[in-house]
């Protein structure tokens, strides 16, 4: 019998995997050949300052260039592997209306030859395919159309890099490199659409926050038929029929008011552009299959780890090579920035099969033209929206939208970026009735992913134009038709859900109307422009509210201290530079009164001592089948979660929090009661009277109750483990816009946490029973007493969880070039209870000036004249630079939490959004001229003006 | 084939015998497994690449590596990010530059694959203002000028901007009121 033929999760628990990060490269590197240097530890020691982070926990590291990232790794820097490498490069189609009739390598002089081609027959020879989710073509055959720009369709391997190199320069630019054939038409005109979604509410009789006529949270999903590749929705209306009558009864009601009514109404196309995301680092993989060990070793520049793990699994699985493996190592160190682009990317797995049919390690790294020809892209919308508002009150009261979306040539997150983009559409505003209609197509374009904003970006934008547009239209402050129209708490959104928490909307709204930008804003024109002649000023606002998750968060957190008092975290999510080490380091002061030791991120198989086992889609598992399998103890809908959807704070926070606290009560605490029980107190007299963990404080980084000695981690450590008491917890845990509770009995105890699953190590004076129950794993896994996961029909709900941002923007128009001058901004933002506010102040800063790429400078055209061709890089595509952004004059407002029990939310994607509408509308308030598709170029303002 | 030499963090590189289309990042990266210097663009825009060049004459330069050969770096003195820390007997990096600490300090990167290059940018910087103090009014000038080129897509500038004037400001001698 094969040794592969296993089912997926029980050959991922064979694999040893060594998902690394932060301190631990430096174990994976080896540091003789590679010269570079160490980081002493007095200096790292510096990081914690005096209560608050003094620097980034990886920022020495950065600083002064240290081995951290995927793409410095070389085979010889990897411990075991041999020291000399193959160099891959990926040749790929740039037609996608030709037939693929095979490659030309002729230019290549002859001592630069690859020493592999590697084609589709090559795949097919070895049963090598792409993961399901990637969908199939990994390498395109002879005799059939790409099906996108950028289709790969040969990987070619070379000994050494001056070959690579010899080659590369030759083939790259070549026309003749890929031969072509007959034309045809494109691929994606005989596709169905990638996903379609309709949200329908209609607002009950007892208003925004009662029971709806209709709406998804309460009615359920509904799908349309497509004929001729084109969605068909249920036609006729029954309020009595099916989910999809139903709706299209109450579409068709609301569609009808819109006709009859004396609203006014606001139509209005827009547009967004082809966005590549252009994080610093480029993909690059480094891999090598040791026959002789059965070992598979990767190293991987990616956000989402687990996920490579699970469906490298899979990709090994229907491999020839399945009997050849035993185990899959993954190396997932930093990351240079990745705005979504590296989650569910496809290049690892080109990585992948690169070293299963090579003999050596191989190194593939994008260079920027391949990065921008082959990379996950943000999707354009087209957006057609009906926005029906009381003349009199200024509520909305309808909105019709039909969006379309290019997801590109190859499905990636596209379904859940449509429906996100759609469900967002609303903003801040309450609507009592709403038909939002959007459709996915796929197309020849380079395909679209996770890019940062996740279709709110598009979507919430064109919101805030149509709102800025209708004032102007009604004569009415901005303002004022916003304040009449914001979401209160409790207040159904367009899914019929109830978004979470306060929205303070009205506080930032308030606040932004009394800035001097808005109120000096006419005076302040005409000065401007008197003084600065050719120039034109313009002053422009929006706020959007983004969610944060995913609906299917799972996250893990280890949480353990030593002997000497040092405090390790080992976390699931990675670090592609928001700070999620620093501020998970940071986060468990507040129970262990101390930051973090060290931190390790990008953990895979750590995680296996939780035994947990998932069978069904999160988003689409029964509430019947839930129910059955959440008896199982080790049954949770989703082991583990991306880095992606702004989901460290709050999701990757909750679990550091919950082990930290757990450490602390089950270990820390009891280890001071016993050394203030002992030494400092009359015990054989009186029963001790200071062993209400209510009185706990941490002081000067010492733990005192009630008036007694401070006492230090290193000391309570020491006793905690001398005691054998919990100093190790890891948690996981599963939220679907609310968090499952699980009872466990810890110390005869029964505690209720918001976890779905718990294990504990005890410190080395552990009696013999609990060394037994930790047995050969180190760890105690408990079985959960009881638990409540969320219902699925939260699934329906699409998002509750949001964080609110707006920004004002002051600007200058040249008229002679059209150039637009940021003259200053300021943002507002909400999100809840900060952890450290200089990484929240960097986010807010770097995603408004990514949001002003969107709106003024980034473009990448559709079709053969775009990225898919491979020509496209930094010399053509204009990202903002420091000139372009008022960097001396970008200000904001962090909004403080309303108590320290506020969430730590997430905040990465909405900063960069308001900007976007806000520089819109003040390009209009400067020339007078309104645009309804981005980004605005100069040329447009140019002819604008003349 | 050309045979070059040169001072890399005051170490002896070479005599090396390199192929003439070899970039000066390639060699760093490919010969010599110094991967602190990034490669963002390839075509000279990005300034992640950015070294310096020491001069005879007591002045640095900076220069991009991804679109300078290697040769043209033969017989110079190269400073890479590798080479401003001091480290102990140990090899271990014990104390940064002042520039490598007001980064820090001020939370000026995110990601990090620009700050090599603004590193190196922002130390020629400073090391001309100690040649050639300007008036405090120019600083914000100065450094838009210095800096204005390299792109940085995680932060939004500000805060490396903020972090070189601070620096500026807190050095004696490198502006004048």
């Amino acid at each position: 019998m094969s040794r592969f033929d296993l089912s997926r999760r029980s050959f991922i628990k064979q694999c040893v995997v060594g998902g690394v990060a932060v301190y631990s490269a430096p174990m994976l590197f080896n540091a003789g050949k590679a010269n570079a240097a160490m980081i002493s530890d007095e200096l790292m020691e510096q990081w914690k300052g005096t209560g608050k982070p003094k620097f980034r926990l990886d920022g020495v590291a950065k600083v002064t260039g240290q081995k951290i990232y995927g793409r410095d790794y070389r085979a010889m820097d990897m411990d075991g592997w041999p020291d000399t490498q193959h160099y891959g490069f990926i040749l790929r189609a740039n037609k996608a209306d030709h037939r693929f009739e095979g490659i030309d390598l002729s230019a290549i002089p002859e001592n630069a030859k690859p020493s592999q081609v590697i084609t589709a027959a090559t795949l097919n020879d070895a049963g090598i395919k792409l993961p399901v989710f990637f969908g199939d073509k990994m390498l395109l055959e002879k005799g059939q159309t790409p099906d996108y720009l950028g289709h790969a369709v040969a990987l070619l391997i070379f000994n050494n890099f001056a070959s690579f190199k010899a080659a590369k320069t030759r083939l790259q630019f070549s026309d003749s490199a890929v031969i072509y054939g007959e034309k045809t038409p494109l691929t994606s005109e005989s596709k169905d659409p990638l996903a379609s979604w309709r949200i329908v509410r209609s607002e009950g009789e007892n208003g925004a926050n009662g029971v709806d006529n209709y709406s998804t949270l309460s009615d359920g999903l509904f799908f349309p038929d497509y004929v001729d590749h084109q969605p068909v929705w249920p036609t006729e209306g029954d309020k009595s029929g099916s989910t999809g009558q139903r709706a299209i009864y109450y579409a068709d009601q609301m569609a009808q008011q819109m006709d009859e009514e004396d609203w006014f109404i606001f139509e209005q196309d827009y547009q967004t552009q082809s966005i590549e995301p252009m994080m610093m680092e480029p993909e690059a993989f480094n891999g090598w299959f040791d026959r002789a060990s059965g070992t598979l070793h990767t190293v991987l520049t990616i956000q989402s780890p687990h996920d490579f793990y699970l469906q490298a699994g899979e990709m090994i699985e229907h491999s020839q090579y399945k009997d050849q493996i035993t185990k899959l190592v993954v190396h997932s160190p930093f990351i240079g920035g990745g705005f979504g682009a590296k989650d569910h990317s496809i290049f690892p797995y080109y990585g992948l099969m690169a070293s299963l049919l090579t003999d050596k390690p191989v190194h593939i790294a994008n260079d920027r033209f391949e990065q921008f020809q082959s990379g996950l892209k943000r999707h354009p919308f087209k957006m057609h929206h009906k926005l029906a508002i009381d003349k009199k009150t200024l509520k909305f009261k309808a909105l019709i939208s039909n969006m379309q979306i290019d997801g590109g040539g190859r499905l990636n997150f596209t379904g859940s970026v449509t429906m996100v983009g759609a469900s967002a559409l609303q903003g801040v505003y309450y609507l009592p009735q709403n038909d939002i209609t959007a459709v996915a197509y796929s197309s020849q374009n380079p395909d679209c992913g996770s890019m940062r904003g996740y279709g709110t970006l598009q979507s919430m934008s064109s919101m805030e134009m149509m709102v800025n547009e209708s004032a102007e239209k009604l004569n009415v402050d901005p303002f004022k038709l916003r304040l009449a129209n914001i979401m209160q708490p409790g207040y159904r959104n367009t899914q019929g859900a109830i978004p979470n928490g306060a929205l303070r909307y009205q506080e930032i709204l308030e606040l932004a109307q009394k800035h001097d930008i808005w109120i000096n804003r006419q005076q302040k024109k005409q000065q401007f422009e008197a003084n600065n002649p050719g120039k034109k000023y313009g002053v422009g606002f929006g706020i959007v509210t983004k969610d944060y998750g995913t609906g299917a968060n799972a996250p893990s957190t280890q949480v353990s201290i030593t002997k000497q008092g040092k405090i390790v975290i080992r976390l699931a999510s990675m670090e592609m530079g928001t700070g999620t080490d620093t501020s998970q380091g940071t986060l468990v002061q507040q129970y262990l009164g101390n930051m973090a030791d060290e931190v390790f991120l990008g953990e895979v198989t750590l995680w296996d001592v939780m035994k947990l086992k998932e069978t069904d889609s999160p988003y689409f598992i029964s509430q019947d089948k839930q129910d059955e399998m959440e008896k199982d103890p080790r049954w949770t809908p989703v082991i583990a979660m991306a880095s992606s959807a702004s989901q460290s704070s709050y999701f990757q926070s909750h679990t550091t929090s919950i082990a930290a606290k757990i450490v602390f009560e089950q270990g820390l605490w009891p280890a001071a009661i016993e050394i203030w029980r002992t030494q400092f107190f009359n015990n054989d007299h009186a029963p001790a009277d200071f062993t209400d963990v209510n009185n706990a404080h941490w002081v000067d980084g010492k733990l005192t109750a009630a008036g007694y000695p401070p006492l230090s981690i290193d000391i309570l450590a020491h006793k905690a483990h001398t005691m054998g008491l919990v100093t190790g917890v890891m948690v996981h845990a599963f939220n679907r816009w609310s968090w499952a509770e699980s009872e466990f009995v810890i110390e005869g105890k029964s505690n209720k946490l918001a976890i779905d699953a718990l294990a504990l190590q005890y410190g080395s004076g552990a009696s013999d029973s609990k060394q037994a129950l930790m047995g050969k794993s180190g760890y105690h896994l408990l079985d959960r007493t009881r638990v409540s996961y969320p219902n699925t029909s939260m699934n329906h709900a699409m998002v509750t969880y949001y964080a609110p941002c707006a920004t004002l923007c002051e600007i200058a128009v040249q008229e002679g070039s059209g150039e637009v001058e940021v003259l200053a901004t300021h943002t507002w933002l909400e999100c809840g209870r900060v952890i450290v506010e200089k990484l929240v102040e960097g986010q807010i800063e770097g995603g408004l000036v990514m949001g002003l790429g969107h709106v003024l400078h980034e473009y990448l055209p559709l079709g053969e004249e775009g990225a898919g061709n491979g020509t496209w890089n930094l010399n053509r595509y204009q990202v903002p630079l420091a000139k372009h952004v008022g960097v001396w004059n970008l200000t904001h407002t962090i909004l403080p939490p309303l108590s320290e029990s506020d969430p730590t939310k997430g905040m990465a994607e909405v900063v960069m959004i308001p900007i976007v509408p806000a520089i819109v509308e003040a390009v209009y308030q400067a020339i007078g001229t309104r645009f309804y598709h981005l980004p605005i170029s100069k040329k447009e303002i140019k002819k604008a003006l003349s | 084939m050309s045979t070059i030499a040169l001072s890399i963090n005051n170490k002896a590189i070479g005599p090396i015998e390199t192929s003439d289309d070899i970039m000066m990042i390639e060699f760093l990266h490919e010969h010599l497994n110094m991967t602190g210097t990034k490669f963002g663009c390839g075509v000279g825009v990005c300034h992640a690449c950015t070294v310096i060049v020491d001069n005879e004459d007591g002045t640095s330069e900076s220069v991009r590596t991804c679109i300078n050969g290697v040769s043209r770096f033969n017989g110079k003195k190269i400073r890479t990010i590798e080479g401003h820390a001091k480290e102990n007997e140990f090899g271990e990096i014990i104390k940064l530059s002042p520039v490598q600490e007001t980064f820090i300090e001020n939370f000026s990167f995110q990601c990090g694959w620009c700050t090599s290059g603004f590193v190196n940018e922002t130390t020629v910087l400073v090391e001309r203002l100690k040649l050639m103090p300007i008036h405090v009014s120019e600083i914000e000038t100065v450094i838009d000028k210095a800096l204005g080129d390299h792109i940085c897509r995680c932060t939004g500038y500000v805060k490396y901007y903020q972090a070189v004037k601070e620096l500026i400001l807190a050095t004696e001698g490198l502006t004048r009121s």
